[in-house]
């Protein structure tokens, strides 16, 4: 979504509409008023309140003075950083159940697979609770720890960037199985068998043929599970300290803690702009992808 | 293909914690409100109901029960008239514009929900439109609404729109088009876009939070507010009623995917990167 859309959403949501009245061939005029409802709901409520934002966000030099802003420049530095790691952890972690759920027979599959979708379906203030149970000073983790003698006393595991990283992989772990999943059953098996049939070790099937073939697989779910990282919210601040506030907190600093509007607003447009980016280049990622099956 | 070399009880080994990773804090969930203590530990002392008793005697979690449980009808129902509607209008169909007409569709999923909640904060104010659950509920309807679009044309897929001609050249008007011919078929996607559309807003929590009032609060702005104090055992039953709720929808898309026997189609996110 470019700035363009979002400055003037009017006359994009008129002119669609008025453009799908020339249907081609037959006229079929009552099926474009199946249209209408979300076009008109989409106008109003989506693309009305964030051309509104837009505006706001030019207001009162808003830009350069969040960008003078040393927190605010600490909260870029720190999504950056955070949103790398867990992509990191993520993709890795991903790749592992991706290539299980690969090979599993078809009801361990369904099964594995609910098990991934379990937490995509469970909302992020209870998978963060439950991560806040187990990390806590009495928790479990650290009454392992302890119990293993690695550590006479509890270790601060909540409440710093290791738990904002812990919860976010798992909320983002989904996001980054289902892409690499596709592009393993997308590799044909028999490349595999000719390959093992030549006397290759399994290691080298992974590293030749394997490992390669995913690669789109591995770069859409980066890309993606980064975009979805750059937006977290409740995550640190549920389990990070005051030193791992990220871009979205400040926003929320700014719209409801300094009553700023213009300054978070243009915080919103930063942030929406920098993820629009990487969604084209995500986009791209995946057609490249798909030409690369289709070979 | 099923072989059974080392190398493959490997991967199963090395794949053992990245599954605990992904199930233990959803496991427990319920017996942490199910424990027998005032405080919250893992594993449980005793099982008890007292925290869901506390919790159901206390107005203020009641009432933000009843808020995200208003908020969730409001998001379903318009996610579902304005998803299928759009699903079943760009079917089969070509126009110069479409490419547009989807994108916008789709859009509010790629948004940051902060940064809508920003937009919606702002505009409902400026309208005047605050201090209800009506415009929480029409926030999360605009994030719902793509989801029943993916859902409603991921089942629409296998429709030939010749079928649909046809029967309109056998007379059929249309509305016994959207009977007859649709309905049948979009059915199962619009269950489940149903169901996305319910857990996308009884979890959502940002654009909540932002339009939270005092008649307004849902059960996940109470949390929010309530955990960075303390862990409570109210926390944990209402976790617990979540994780409930999710398991069942979750439960009823597996039973869907498993009548139409095809793994794929547990891919919406899959669906949703396709676009």
């Amino acid at each position: 979504m470019s700035n363009a859309t979002l400055e003037r959403p009017r006359p994009r949501g008129r002119g669609a509409p008025a453009s799908a009245e020339a249907p081609p061939r037959r006229r079929r005029s009552g099926w474009w008023l199946l249209l209408a409802p979300i076009l008109a709901f989409d106008v109003v409520l989506f693309l009305t309140p964030l051309g509104k934002l837009v505006g706001a966000s030019f207001a009162d030099n808003a830009y350069q003075r969040v960008l003078e802003d040393p927190l605010v420049m600490r909260a870029l530095v720190n999504t950056l950083t955070i949103s790398l790691a867990s992509t990191i952890v993520t993709v890795v972690l991903g790749y592992i159940i991706a290539m299980v759920l690969w090979r599993a027979g078809n009801v361990t599959r369904v099964i594995l697979f609910a098990v991934v979708l379990l937490p995509f379906w469970t909302g992020i203030l209870v998978k963060n609770f439950a991560w806040a149970v187990l990390l806590q000073d009495n928790g479990i983790v650290n009454a392992f720890l302890q119990g293993i003698g690695l550590t006479g006393a509890p270790v601060p595991l909540l409440h710093n960037r290791f738990a904002v990283i812990v919860g976010m992989v798992h909320c983002l772990l989904p996001y980054a199985v289902f892409p690499i999943f596709s592009s393993l059953t997308s590799i044909d098996d028999r490349l595999g068998l000719a390959a093992r049939s030549l006397g290759a070790r399994e290691g080298s099937v992974f590293r030749t043929i394997t490992l390669p073939l995913s690669m789109p697989g591995i770069s859409a779910a980066g890309l993606l599970v980064f975009i979805i990282s750059t937006g977290f919210f409740i995550t640190p601040v549920v389990m990070g300290g005051p030193g791992d506030m990220m871009i979205a907190n400040q926003i929320d600093y700014y719209a409801r803690q300094l009553t700023d509007f213009s300054g978070a607003a243009a915080l919103a447009v930063i942030l929406t702009v920098m993820v629009s980016i990487l969604v084209a280049v995500y986009q791209r990622v995946l057609k490249a992808g798909g030409q690369h099956e289709n070979n | 293909m099923k072989t059974t070399n080392p190398q493959h009880r490997m991967l199963a080994l090395l794949s053992i914690p990245a599954f605990l990773f992904l199930v233990i804090p959803t496991a427990i969930v319920v017996p942490v409100a199910l424990n027998d203590s005032r405080y919250i530990t893992f594993p449980p002392e005793g099982i008890s109901f007292a925290a869901v008793a506390g919790f159901f005697a206390d107005r203020a979690w009641t009432s933000a029960l009843t808020a995200s449980l208003q908020s969730a009808a409001i998001a379903v129902v318009i996610g579902v008239l304005l998803g299928a509607t759009a699903a079943i209008g760009l079917h089969g169909r070509k126009f110069p514009g479409q490419p547009a007409v989807v994108g916008l569709i789709l859009a509010p999923m790629i948004v940051p929900t902060v940064v809508l909640a920003l937009a919606f904060y702002q505009f409902f104010i400026s309208i005047g439109m605050v201090g209800s659950i009506v415009p929480i509920g029409l926030a999360h309807a605009v994030i719902a609404t793509p989801y029943v679009y993916l859902t409603t044309r991921a089942s629409l897929a296998g429709l030939n729109p010749a079928l649909v001609r046809s029967a309109q050249s056998l007379g059929a008007g249309p509305l016994s088009v959207l009977r007859h011919v649709y309905l049948p078929i979009i059915l199962p996607g619009l269950i489940s876009g149903a169901l996305f559309a319910f857990s996308v807003s009884i979890d959502e929590t940002v654009m909540s939070l932002f339009m939270q009032s005092p008649g307004a609060t849902t059960l996940p702005v109470k949390m929010f507010t309530d955990i960075q104090f303390n862990l409570t055992p109210k926390i944990a039953v209402s976790s617990a009623l979540l994780v409930s709720v999710a398991t069942i929808g979750l439960l009823l898309q597996v039973l869907f995917v498993l009548k139409r026997r095809s793994s794929t189609r547990m891919l919406p996110l899959a669906v949703s990167a396709q676009t």
